[in-house]
């Protein structure tokens, strides 16, 4: 396929239509990412307020996956797009379900949050530190690969999810072990892999984003590969 | 090299007024996914001005191929070289060639009428003759020498069924074909056109005039078509393309940019131009 830049759309309305729906899915991208951070930020400070706050604000994510569908369901039934931008319009429904998803994890990752909160600190949440930082940074990258069409970046993306299931499943044998040893907390630690399993279903999801940049721009299906 | 037209050893669809007979969708040949058409850096010039650079294509038979691109591309161009209808525009003259099944179409050997008569076309606007629905089938026919009543009888049977019309004319065959409905007359151009069993159908933007419910009758027609006939369209319509054929040709300036199965052409086609085309993203 070819690589070089295209020119504007001919229909003005249609260029229009499809920065909107581009606009709407990094939107919804930004919120998420905001409720991600208000989660950890909940679980790290032990303040509630941030986690309720990452609840009630998804709702919000909700109305724009709702919206996302709506403008691309409309760009398709009035301009009836082909080739890359039929992909874009794909892709984009397909991205904002999976930013969806992003979000009820922050959500999970939140009321888990509140419950840790109530008992004192442990210091094994260091546990997750790792976890925390590759998947937030895996929903980041994802995004900015779409907002960038780097479908370069959107391929990394997939190695670096199976670091991320190495890194939970590390951070999850060793709370099972400290469980083990320690059964007063055992429902904290239970909380810690809870989210810990967030995290890695965070990563999930930015590698789903990913395929679907990468369907996007080149046009390559990499969904399933290496199975 | 044989350039017998009328040989039937050359082509398994013969046509003489011996063995002519209505076509039968259920003429079952064996499908050939063999190259068919084949265009050899065909250069086209109407007077001094070269319309199409040296194309170069291979269109498989039995299947719908249709062409695309912008006005003035040359997509019709090419398309009226198939049946040599260029030949009646003054001061035209080709370069390179154009074969089917092997024999050039430009051979002195070739009759024009019998290479029409294998090739059946449909225009743009609907072109019913000034005369009965029945007569309009059998036309072809007659002049070919056919005067077999019976025989004519079952042609227009069979002709108005391929083209999806028999149940709504059956009951006026001998009326004016000037009183059906524009999809109608395209039909029945279209009946008119299988009635003296081509092998090829050229099709050049038959439902630019037609409403979508017609349209969509002429669209289902072609689907059905192709198991016997190797159909080229014209079209402006991306996604008329895009419903009826398998493979697509896009021209610019009378250069063939692209040509590839239709599901990579409006999926992920190789050029930037002809994205640009199917995109809208042109001129």
């Amino acid at each position: 396929m070819h690589t070089e830049p295209s020119r504007p759309h001919t229909l003005t309305d249609f260029t229009t239509a499809l920065d909107q729906l581009r606009g709407s899915v990094l939107t919804m991208a930004s919120l998420t990412k905001k409720n991600l951070q208000n989660s950890i930020q909940g679980l790290f400070l032990r303040d509630d307020d941030f986690c309720n706050h990452s609840i009630a604000d998804d709702e919000e994510i909700d109305l724009l996956e709702i919206q996302i569908d709506r403008e691309g369901i409309d760009v398709m039934s009035r301009f009836q797009p082909v080739a890359k931008d039929l992909r874009e319009v794909i892709s984009s429904i397909k991205i904002g379900a999976n930013i969806e998803r992003v979000a009820d994890q922050a959500v999970n990752i939140a009321r888990r949050a509140r419950k840790l909160n109530e008992h004192p600190e442990l210091h094994e949440l260091h546990l997750l530190d790792q976890v925390i930082k590759l998947s937030l940074e895996m929903f980041e990258d994802a995004i900015r690969a779409f907002a960038e069409r780097n479908a370069s970046l959107a391929v990394e993306l997939k190695a670096r999810d199976k670091i991320l299931d190495r890194l939970n499943k590390e951070a999850t044998d060793e709370l099972i072990n400290r469980m083990q040893d320690d059964s007063r907390n055992l429902p904290a630690f239970l909380n810690m892999i809870f989210i810990s399993r967030c995290l890695e279903r965070i990563g999930d999801h930015a590698a789903n984003i990913a395929e679907d940049v990468v369907f996007a721009v080149r046009a390559e299906d990499i969904r399933h590969l290496g199975k | 090299m044989s350039n017998d037209y009328t040989s039937s050893e050359a082509h398994p669809i013969q046509v003489s007024h011996e063995t002519a007979r209505p076509y039968e969708l259920t003429d079952v040949v064996s499908p050939s996914k063999t190259n068919f058409i084949k265009v050899d850096d065909f250069r086209f010039f109407y007077g001094k001005k070269e319309v199409l650079h040296g194309i170069n294509l291979e269109i498989p038979s039995r299947r719908v191929t249709s062409f695309i691109g912008p006005s003035g591309c040359g997509k019709s161009t090419l398309l009226r070289n198939f049946n040599r209808m260029n030949e009646l525009i003054p001061g035209v003259r080709h370069e390179g060639d154009i074969t089917i099944h092997g024999t050039s179409i430009f051979d002195p050997s070739v009759e024009v009428i019998a290479l029409r008569r294998r090739i059946g076309m449909v225009f743009q606007k609907s072109n019913p003759f000034p005369m009965s629905i029945y007569g309009n089938i059998v036309y072809p026919l007659r002049i070919a020498g056919q005067g077999d009543r019976s025989m004519l009888d079952e042609t227009v049977e069979r002709c108005l069924r391929s083209a999806a019309l028999w149940d709504e004319v059956k009951d006026r065959l001998h009326e004016s074909a000037l009183g059906l409905s524009g999809g109608q007359m395209q039909r029945l151009c279209i009946a008119r056109a299988i009635a003296s069993r081509p092998e090829i159908l050229l099709m050049d933007e038959p439902c630019s005039a037609l409403d979508p419910i017609a349209t969509a009758k002429v669209e289902e027609l072609i689907i059905e078509l192709k198991r016997n006939f190797t159909i080229i369209i014209v079209t402006h319509n991306m996604h008329q393309a895009s419903r009826v054929s398998e493979l697509t040709a896009f021209f610019y300036l009378g250069n063939l940019v692209e040509f590839d199965e239709t599901r990579k052409i409006f999926t992920n086609p190789s050029k930037l131009q002809t994205e640009e085309y199917i995109t809208g993203r042109f001129g």
